[in-house]
């Protein structure tokens, strides 16, 4: 299959376009409005048929899982032809980037869809089309950003979709706890991009190039060993400033404040952003930057930056009452979960639930709002949120509570379902870590602590919310019934039928059992042959190909290598991975269905108080309230304990003496030149070349004007004294 | 001898006369006897040449010449002094000052 701009180009594109003709169209209102819903909902449907043509070509053409494409163009150069100065932008396939392409894009096509029933009623589709028109700008972003082949462009993207975050959480804006929250959001994020700019120029200036590619070239050609930067190995100090992104635009553990606070945006917008796209965008720049973070030595800090955030929303989680809510904190203990993947080098595994856990989650949140809409409180006018005003919903809403469920076993790492295939392997990983040395005991503590809290605070949400007695008489009765609508429900539908493991293992116990035959080894699971860590040694000799150019590139099995399903181990340590792999799923049912049996236990037959643990442990219950006081760590700590200060500071030096003696001082200087300048011009030029002019002339004039004396007898005398002159002079 | 610079003397003497005569005098009509005087030495001078230089008829014919110019001559002059006496009321010759600046 040859690939041209053109092949792939219309990804990116075509909802880039919908944004510029919808950022006119959409605001006429009416049938305006109508059709530009229309054209962003078909062109991220056309993105997904591109996306799924490139998937079907990678997946399906029997790749090895280190083929890609890629292609280069020089988009400016400072130093007029050499590479020195260049940016290159470019293109990269490869296997990873196609199943994220078809994730993103279908993911994203039934969000457009589910948002035409949600944003109907908010001032015609969502104050005349403008959720829609920045949800179009989105999607061309981060498909943009899994396209994109050098960190610059993904920079470019990942802050074109911070901008976009920005614009939809405070898509209400009127609110000012909105408004607040869109800047927190996009403040926090920015402090994570100021570091991961840092990292690319500090990349660039070592490397000379921002390219992936050229990264594991430079990586496995060693131009990393000894050079420091202030110190510190330049691969730790990169990989840091580029984690340090991830951990911002992913919510991980210090910049995690702004996730929850961004549920004040629309439901639709909650489930893209901040469930499926934005904040797997830090991880897959994760995943794309591993060889740098496992050169830096810089695993079991991820790992453990991971961990912390794993289980720490996973606790604030638990005592959550509004709904969106809890779903927020599980998609931060969920993010936490792929870091924690990609510390302890389960790079399959991390990007395999970051598949899993956008399918689910999106589900989660598109069922959520589809609740919250429903449910509509006739005093305040406004849709319930709450938990404690829920319950006994299911048998209101069927469809919504069935695809709620499948996806609550996913993300509650039941087997049978995807969270548990990614989630349980994920683990696995982090126990053989464990076992080889006794400091990755604590991640991986924390991850299995973090899913038996997950397993309980999910099931506790939808035991809560749809069995037991309706708490609120009021809000219950005036629920309307749920009928099949193709755009509320066929999304969660469609969602929900994904969350079964099989689609990602190819079995339905989810463990190492054969799905699609590979030519040289029998038979492995199709997703992990797919993705493999990045080998440095193969991208040495890199060549680039132009981007208007066919991929030329030999295709067949003569290229790829075979998949080792040792992972590059000798048969006894694959043997006791594997049992390690074992113990850990086994564990991992375990705690997933103890979760859910003491989630039960409490909410669903109350047969244990709830009550009594949150009396016992009555301070921690506060702090977790409180999210652990990390919002007032930041705005009372960091803002107006030092930032403020630091600012009036700066303002009183700025003001009081810059202002006014370097700016103010210079208008006495001018005003003494301007003087001077007086002088000069008084001096020089009006008077002596001015005046001095007329004055000459006046004085040749007084000569010169008795010639024309009127006197005729002058003349003649003139004429006479003229002519003998001549004779004489003769 | 009676030669030619003798008559060229005269008739150089006779121009310096009207010159003379048309630079000092300040009456207008005094000024055309001037000019009378002039025209007058013009034509002794060509009257000469002819005589000793060349023996034909020129110069003779050009003295005819000279004294019909020199009445049609002043009979513009005068028509000139009368039109300006009819304006300035005089005719002493330093009150046409028009071209003066």
């Amino acid at each position: 299959m040859d690939y041209t701009i053109s092949s792939v180009a219309p990804i990116v594109l075509l909802p880039f376009f919908a944004f510029v003709i919808n950022a006119f169209l959409a605001r006429k209102g009416g049938k305006a409005t109508v059709a530009a819903v229309f054209l962003a909902c078909a062109s991220i449907a056309g993105s997904s048929i591109y996306a799924l043509k490139i998937f079907k070509d990678f997946v399906f053409g029997n790749y090895a899982a280190d083929y890609y494409i890629h292609k280069v163009f020089t988009w400016f150069d400072l130093n007029g032809g050499g590479q020195e100065f260049a940016v290159n932008m470019g293109i990269y396939i490869d296997n990873m980037t196609a199943v994220m392409l078809v994730m993103v894009t279908v993911v994203a096509t039934m969000i457009h869809i589910f948002s035409t029933y949600y944003m109907h009623h908010d001032m015609n589709y969502g104050r005349n089309g403008r959720f829609f028109v920045y949800m179009s700008l989105f999607t061309s972003a981060m498909l943009g950003l899994v396209l994109s082949d050098n960190l610059f462009s993904v920079f470019i993207f990942w802050e074109l979709m911070g901008f976009c975050s920005y614009s939809l959480i405070g898509h209400y804006y009127e609110k000012e706890k909105t408004g607040n929250a869109s800047i927190k959001a996009f403040m926090t994020t920015r402090i994570g991009d100021v570091f991961f700019l840092l990292g690319i120029v500090a990349l660039w200036t070592h490397i000379g190039s921002v390219s992936f590619v050229d990264l594991y070239a430079a990586i496995a050609n060693g131009a990393f060993s000894g050079v420091t930067v202030l110190g510190i190995p330049l691969a730790t100090f990169c990989a840091v400033c580029i984690f340090l992104g991830t951990i911002g635009k992913s919510a991980q553990f210090p910049l995690n404040v702004w996730l929850p606070d961004a549920m004040n945006g629309p439901t639709p917008c909650s489930a893209l952003i901040h469930a499926a796209t934005m904040v797997a965008a830090g991880v897959y720049l994760s995943l794309r930057i591993y060889p740098l973070i496992e050169l830096g030595n810089l695993n079991y800090f991820v790992a453990c930056i991971g961990g912390i955030t794993a289980l720490g929303a996973a606790t604030i989680a638990l005592v959550q009452t509004d709904f969106k809510a809890v779903l927020a904190f599980s998609t931060i203990s969920q993010l936490g979960y792929m870091v924690l993947g990609v510390g302890v080098g389960s790079y399959n595994a991390a990007f395999m639930h970051l598949i899993t856990h956008a399918i689910f989650k999106a589900c989660l949140f598109l069922a959520a709002g589809s609740v919250i809409h429903s449910l509509h409180d006739h005093h305040t006018h406004e849709h319930v949120q709450e938990m404690p005003r829920m319950g006994g919903l299911r048998h209101k809403m069927k469809f919504t509570w069935f695809a709620m469920w499948c996806c609550t076993l996913a993300i509650a790492g039941v087997p049978f379902f995807s969270g548990f295939v990614s989630k349980d392997r994920i683990l696995g990983d982090a126990l053989v870590m464990a076992t080889h040395s006794p400091k990755w005991i604590i991640p991986t503590a924390l991850g299995f602590i973090g899913a038996f809290l997950t397993a309980f605070y999910m099931c506790r949400m939808m035991f809560l919310a749809f069995h037991g007695k309706p708490r609120d008489k009021e809000v219950y009765d005036h629920c309307h019934e749920e009928h099949f609508s193709w755009n509320r429900n066929l999304p969660l539908l469609f969602l929900s039928v994904f969350t079964l493991g099989i689609w990602f293992s190819g079995s339905l116990t989810g463990q190492g059992v054969v799905k699609v035959a590979d030519a040289h080894h029998g038979k492995y699971e199709w997703f992990q042959t797919l993705i493999q860590k990045p080998v440095v040694s193969k991208f040495t000799t890199m060549q680039r190909e132009d981007f208007s150019g066919m991929d030329t590139r030999v295709k067949n099995s003569a290229e790829k290598s075979h998949y080792d399903h040792n992972h590059g181990l000798n048969e006894e340590e694959a043997h006791h991975v594997h049992h390690v792999h074992k113990i850990g799923a086994i564990a991992s049912i375990f705690i997933a269905l103890g979760g859910i049996f003491v989630a039960a236990m409490m909410y669903l037959w109350n047969k244990w108080n709830p009550g009594f643990w949150v009396n016992t442990f009555n301070r921690y219950y506060r702090t977790l309230q409180n999210k652990y006081y990390m919002d007032d760590l930041y705005i009372k700590g960091f803002i107006q304990g030092l930032l403020i200060p630091f600012n009036n500071l700066l303002s009183r030096f700025d003001m009081g003496f810059y202002d006014k003696y370097v700016v103010d001082g210079w208008a006495v200087v001018v005003r003494y030149l301007m003087n001077v300048s007086k002088w000069f011009d008084n001096l020089f030029v009006d008077t002596i070349m001015v005046d001095g002019t007329g004055a000459s002339v006046r004085f040749f004039n007084v000569i010169l004007r008795t010639i024309q004396s009127g006197k005729i007898q002058f003349y003649i005398i003139m004429i006479i004294l003229v002519i003998f002159g001549y004779i004489l002079a003769l | 001898m009676i030669s030619l610079p003798s008559y060229l003397i005269i008739s150089f003497c006779l121009f310096i006369a009207g010159l003379t005569v048309m630079i000092a005098r300040k009456n207008i009509i005094a000024m055309l006897l001037g000019i009378e005087l002039i025209l007058n030495a013009a034509a002794l001078n060509f009257a000469a040449y002819t005589r000793f230089i060349n023996q034909n008829l020129d110069g003779h014919l050009m003295s005819l010449f000279i004294i019909v110019i020199a009445a049609a001559e002043a009979a513009v002059g005068l028509a000139i002094v009368i039109r300006f006496f009819q304006i300035k009321e005089s005719i002493h010759i330093d009150d046409a000052t028009e071209l003066q600046s």
